[in-house]
């Protein structure tokens, strides 16, 4: 499978070569947890929607939109200390209001000319509006993390509410990509690219969250019109065009079917108000760290698709545990080996070959890994010392983010956890597993089979006929498994997503089936 | 022979004691339970102890009748399918001989009037090739396709399903596997257009059952003790007296058959055989015995030694005589010790057990209580022990010791109280379900007998589910509030008010305890209007103790996980017909300005809506 070509700008951009994006696309970063992924993703989906062309991707790697700040927004949820103190200091709703917006003036960020007076006419007391921006602080997004105000986010209620990262000081305002990095470019492309888009444009928009009708006078959900409240009209049309476009290296993978596949299982469930939303996070980050390790395999060329052992939490330490530490361990280091096999394996190309041979060996290697890395490098004296710098330095720069990816989403996601453990392990929490139910179980499906299709769907290894390898090789007695399976059940049981009939036979239940025969109550 | 013939010469009752004790806890292969019973029977000439099976004269009728249906058994190992289908055999003529001689056939065939009748008694028995055979036949019985034949088939619930993977398909054969998936997941009996009936023994509650087993086997003919030596002296006499209980005062039997059925209405079933296996236990247990069971012989030693309380009932019943390992994998104990009996305790009772010798304010208690009991009460070692603790020093075994004793003394004190005290002494307190009795009593009885529960009851579960679906600390009682948090369902606080629905009947609206129709236990019903269907909660005895305890100031989180998911489930159900019944209303309102309720909670803890507006 032939990968798309390089973006040509990239060498007037500041990236110091070209590896990790090579493989992953420009790009996937750690420290965007995966709900900001989903807000960035929801903000180039509106984009696109206002101009009819939500999820269809026109020219392969050249995505551009538009994002807005809303930054009187931004500053009254999320850079406003003074408000309940004001609220119990005066008594007076008009010293309320003057008193606070001294306050907000002094320190307001990211804003030219300060004027909140609009905020009168909306709200018929200073306490009501004070009620109101409570409510809405209670259900942001990092509304609770200690990240800096201008990366929290309002939930994403409807098309007035998503607005981009950025880095305030004073009245400046820059997107320095440090929360907002690009994953959410990536998901958005995955999804243009699996064909399913206009499906889950339909039912975003039943949801609320998007709407390709969007103008000045749009109002939307109840909640959308609270949150209009709290912006000057100005704010509603303050956009800026996206800089660069992101670069997601294969046209079609089986990857991208599936991330949507997953998406519209989730959405058919027909979940009330945004109950779908914490599920679409959670599959998306799955699948985002399935990418991840699939493509690290495709370089190495690995073809036994990636593996997880998944420990359900035993009151004792199991094999199992260890057995799925050490999947943990063997999967974080992937994307680091896939880098350095992809690098090494130059030596392989018959290029190469001929630069050894040629009289200027070093100058034509060192044009060589230009043309292939975008890497310069002047202190190297034999083409093989060049190899093994940029080797370092490509993993160097791996480490600082991308290795991460692996830990940090498969925590984010309930996937890993430290619990009573010296190591991390694969453990996944009751949220991934109803997740997990909404996303693999259309109505009812034999506990059995949902194993199966775990396995089948993400290489999740939980009962015994999954783990046939590890069995055979000794590393675990089949008894350890069937156990850690029992313990699901139990699991999904409690949560009430299992019916046991009272001897061998269980059945996973999906309780928002799409088809549901007789809906029984409890 | 004739240490046999004087072996029952001085112990009277012992043939009977040993066949009892075949269906206690001992080591033996569960495979063959009902062919071991059957030989023992046989070998010792006694009749098993025989009691009323609740289907038994259906299934006969079923096959004596014109257009007889296929039947198939269903359920746990031990819930008598084999003893069914033997039933069945006999009652229509097959012959005894025949079904004991041929077990090692798969099936037995029985010619009724113009059928045959094919008796498989275990579907796993099987073997591929022969279920390849016979199921194809079955589904044409069941899907009306041929009548020469009808079949009586007891499977466990899993390899029924699984039965069918295995032959060819067919269209009527994938028929039939859906029919009877459905039944068995949709917990149904029958399918219009199909000749089959489902029958899950599993349903058969076990409340009802166990008095009829209990008396079976304290009324069989093998008793002989009146004429036994040992008899006022014999712990295996004292257990069977107290088992049975007098004239006046049954209160142990009542007890454990209250355990049994709040067991049953936690959906913990436990099957005739683990009730047979709780009888023989509680009657023979001993720590010291063989097999932990006693048998007659060995009483004369154990009252030499002067061992004769650990025999106590009040232990047997929760398997305290058997090893950890035992004990942890036999289901009626599992169930039963779920209890905590012996653990649970209270301030009043424990100072009862361990202070009342000696304090004159609680010595009447503790007389009355626990030294009237010579024999597993106050006895000399419980005095002896109880003295030791007090008087402090002692090392850390004896501290030990005593405590262990305590426990035993809380298990019986459990068993014997006696009626009148059970509200003062807070009987109930003893287990982990402090709300259990009034479960039974004021809710399950009242609700049976048709009266009207107290009103504080509903007001403490209203007030339980209103503090779990707002995730504030409420005290409304007058109206369910129904709240959402304004993001997902998932969020710990609802604020966003949506609707209060009132709890007396008020147009439509109403919430209230009843009986369910199909399974006849209690549940919480919350109405809407006339037209909506209403939204139902299952009141088992944990989901009743756990509303009780938030209720009374629990956080929601604690206490159980499982009934926190159950309740956040039944609210998603709550809040899907309260849609419904808006899209009926139709009420749209055109407003200028958008306005927004949230609860505000008041210094008395009563939430009520305040409406915040906006111009936009």
């Amino acid at each position: 499978m032939l990968k798309l070509p390089r973006p040509p700008q990239i060498e007037q951009s500041k990236l110091n070569m070209w590896v990790d994006e090579s493989i992953w696309g420009h790009r996937l970063y750690d420290e965007q947890t995966p709900w900001l992924c989903i807000l960035e993703m929801l903000c180039i989906v509106q984009s696109e929607a206002v101009s009819g062309k939500a999820f269809i991707e026109e020219e392969i790697n050249k995505l551009h939109y538009s994002i807005y700040f809303r930054l009187h927004l931004r500053n009254i949820l999320f850079n406003n200390p003074h408000i309940e103190a004001i609220t119990t200091e005066y008594i007076d709703d008009v010293e309320r209001w003057d008193a606070w917006m001294e306050e907000m003036a002094k320190s307001v960020g990211g804003i030219d000319s300060v004027d909140f007076s609009y905020l009168k006419s909306r709200f018929t007391s200073f306490d009501n509006f004070a009620e109101i921006v409570k409510f809405l602080q209670s259900s942001a997004i990092e509304g609770d993390s200690n990240k800096r105000w201008s990366s929290k986010f309002v939930f994403p209620y409807g098309p007035d509410c998503l607005y981009e990262d950025l880095r305030i000081s004073g009245s400046n305002k820059t997107n320095d990509r440090r929360f907002f990095g690009r994953t959410g470019e990536l998901a958005y492309l995955m999804l243009c690219r699996s064909g399913r888009g206009a499906e889950i444009l339909d039912y975003l928009q039943k949801m609320g969250i998007i709407a390709s009708e969007y103008a000045s006078n749009y109002r939307g959900s109840k909640w959308n019109q609270l949150v209009i409240a709290l912006q000057p009209d100005r704010d509603r049309l303050e956009k800026r065009p996206s800089g660069s476009p992101p670069y997601l290296p294969y046209a079609s993978l089986p990857e991208y079917v599936s991330l949507a596949d997953d998406w519209l299982s989730i959405l058919r469930c027909k979940l009330p108000d945004y109950d779908a939303l914490p599920h679409l996070v959670t599959i998306t980050g799955l699948h985002l760290v399935v990418y991840l390790l699939n493509r690290a395999k495709a370089v190495l060329q690995d073809n036994q698709k990636p593996r997880f052992v998944l420990e359900i939490v035993a009151p004792k330490k199991t094999n199992i545990r260890d057995l799925a530490a050490n999947e943990y361990e063997t999967n974080n280091n992937l994307p680091k080996q896939a880098i350095e096999y992809y690098i090494l394996s130059t030596a392989e190309l018959p290029e190469w070959q001929q630069c050894l041979e040629s009289l200027s060996s070093l100058d034509d290697a060192r044009d060589l890994l230009e043309k292939h890395f975008v890497w310069q490098d002047k202190s190297a004296n034999s083409p093989d010392e060049l190899l093994d710098k940029l080797c370092a330095d490509a993993v160097g720069r791996h480490k600082q983010h991308l290795a991460k990816f692996h830990g940090t989403w498969s925590k984010e996601i309930g996937l890993s956890s430290r619990r009573s453990s010296r190591r991390t392990r694969y453990a996944p929490t009751d949220a991934l597993l109803k997740t997990l139910v909404l996303a693999c179980v259309p109505y009812r499906m034999e506990f059995q089979e949902f194993l199966a299709r775990l396995y089948e769907k993400y290489g999740f290894i939980i009962g015994e006929k999954q783990a046939q390898s590890f069995i055979d090789s000794g590393d675990a007695d089949r008894e350890d498994f069937t156990a850690n399976a029992i313990r699901l059940e139990r699991r999904l049981a409690s949560i009430g997503l299992l019916k046991r009939l009272s001897d061998a036979c269980a059945y996973v239940q999906n309780p928002f089936a799409s088809e549901v025969p007789n809906a029984t109550s409890n | 022979m004739k240490e046999i013939m004087a072996q029952s010469l001085s112990y009277p009752s012992s043939e009977w004691v040993s066949f009892l004790r075949n269906y206690g806890p001992i080591p033996r292969n569960d495979n063959m339970y009902d062919e071991t019973i059957q030989r023992a029977s046989k070998r010792k000439k006694i009749q098993p102890p025989t009691f009323e099976t609740t289907y038994c004269s259906e299934l006969i009728e079923n096959f004596q009748s014109v257009a007889p249906k296929s039947i198939i058994l269903t359920g746990t190992a031990g819930d008598g399918k084999t003893y069914y289908c033997r039933q069945v055999w006999e009652a229509l003529g097959g012959s005894p001989e025949v079904w004991q001689k041929e077990a090692k056939n798969k099936w037995h065939v029985l010619t009724l009037q113009d059928k045959k009748l094919v008796v498989v008694k275990d579907l796993s028995e099987l073997t591929t090739e022969e279920k390849q055979t016979l199921l194809p036949h079955v589904a044409m019985a069941i899907a009306g396709k041929s009548s020469d034949k009808v079949f009586l088939i007891a499977a466990n619930d899993g390899q029924l399903v699984e039965a069918w993977a295995d032959t060819e398909k067919s269209a009527d054969i994938e028929n039939v596997r859906q029919v009877i998936e459905n039944l068995l997941v949709e917990d149904r009996r029958e399918q219009e257009g199909f000749n089959v009936k489902l029958y899950n023994l599993s349903r058969q509650s076990s409340a009802i059952i166990f008095p009829l087993i209990l008396d079976a086997v304290l009324n069989h003919s093998g008793w002989a003790c009146d004429s036994c030596n040992y008899q006022p002296a014999c712990p295996i006499w004292e257990n069977k007296s107290r088992l049975e209980g007098t004239a006046t005062d049954r209160t142990a039997r009542e007890r454990l058959t209250n355990l049994l059925e709040l067991s049953e209405l936690n959906e913990m079933h436990l099957p005739v055989r683990q009730l047979l296996l709780l009888v023989s236990n509680a009657l023979l247990g001993h720590p010291d015995a063989k097999d932990k069971l006693l048998s007659c012989k060995e009483i004369p030693a154990i009252l030499d030694k002067g061992k004769e309380p650990l025999a106590s009932l009040y232990r047997n019943i929760f398997g305290e005589n058997l090893g950890d390992r035992k004990r942890e994998s036999t289901e009626v104990f599992k169930v039963l010790r779920s209890f905590g009996i012996g653990i649970e305790t209270s301030n009043q009772i424990d100072n009862i057990l361990i202070f009342g010798a000696d304090d004159p304010e609680i010595q009447p208690h503790y007389d009355y209580l626990v030294n009237s009991d010579k024999y597993y009460g106050a006895n000399l070692r419980y005095q002896a022990q109880q003295r030791s603790y007090l008087e402090g020093g002692g090392e850390d075994n004896r501290k030990g010791d005593f405590l262990k004793a305590l426990q035993t003394q809380r298990q019986r004190l459990f068993f014997t109280l006696p009626n009148k005290y059970t509200t003062d002494l807070k009987l109930w307190n003893l287990t982990a379900f402090q709300y259990a009795g009034e479960y039974l009593n004021d809710v399950c009885k009242a609700l049976q007998h048709e009266k009207k529960l107290p009103k504080i009851i509903v007001i403490r579960l209203v007030r339980g589910l209103n503090r779990i679906f707002t995730g504030l600390l409420v005290n409304n009682e007058n109206e369910l509030i129904l709240a959402t948090s304004g993001s997902y369902s998932q969020a710990k606080i609802s604020r966003v008010y949506e609707k209060f629905i009132s709890v007396a009947k008020d147009r439509g609206e109403s919430v209230s305890v009843e009986l369910s129709t199909n399974r006849g236990k209690p549940i919480l019903v919350v109405r809407f209007s006339q037209d909506i269907q209403p939204a139902s909660f299952y009141l088992t005895v944990t989901r009743y103790e756990y509303l009780s305890r938030v209720a009374e100031g629990a956080l929601p989180s604690s206490f159980s996980q499982e009934c926190y998911e159950d309740v956040l489930a039944f609210k998603t159900q709550v809040l899907k017909q309260l849609r419904l019944r808006r899209q009926t209303e139709d009420t749209e309102e055109v407003e200028e300005s958008m306005s927004i309720r949230l609860l505000k909670v008041n210094n008395d803890g009563i939430a009520s809506p305040r409406t915040f507006e906006v111009n936009i």
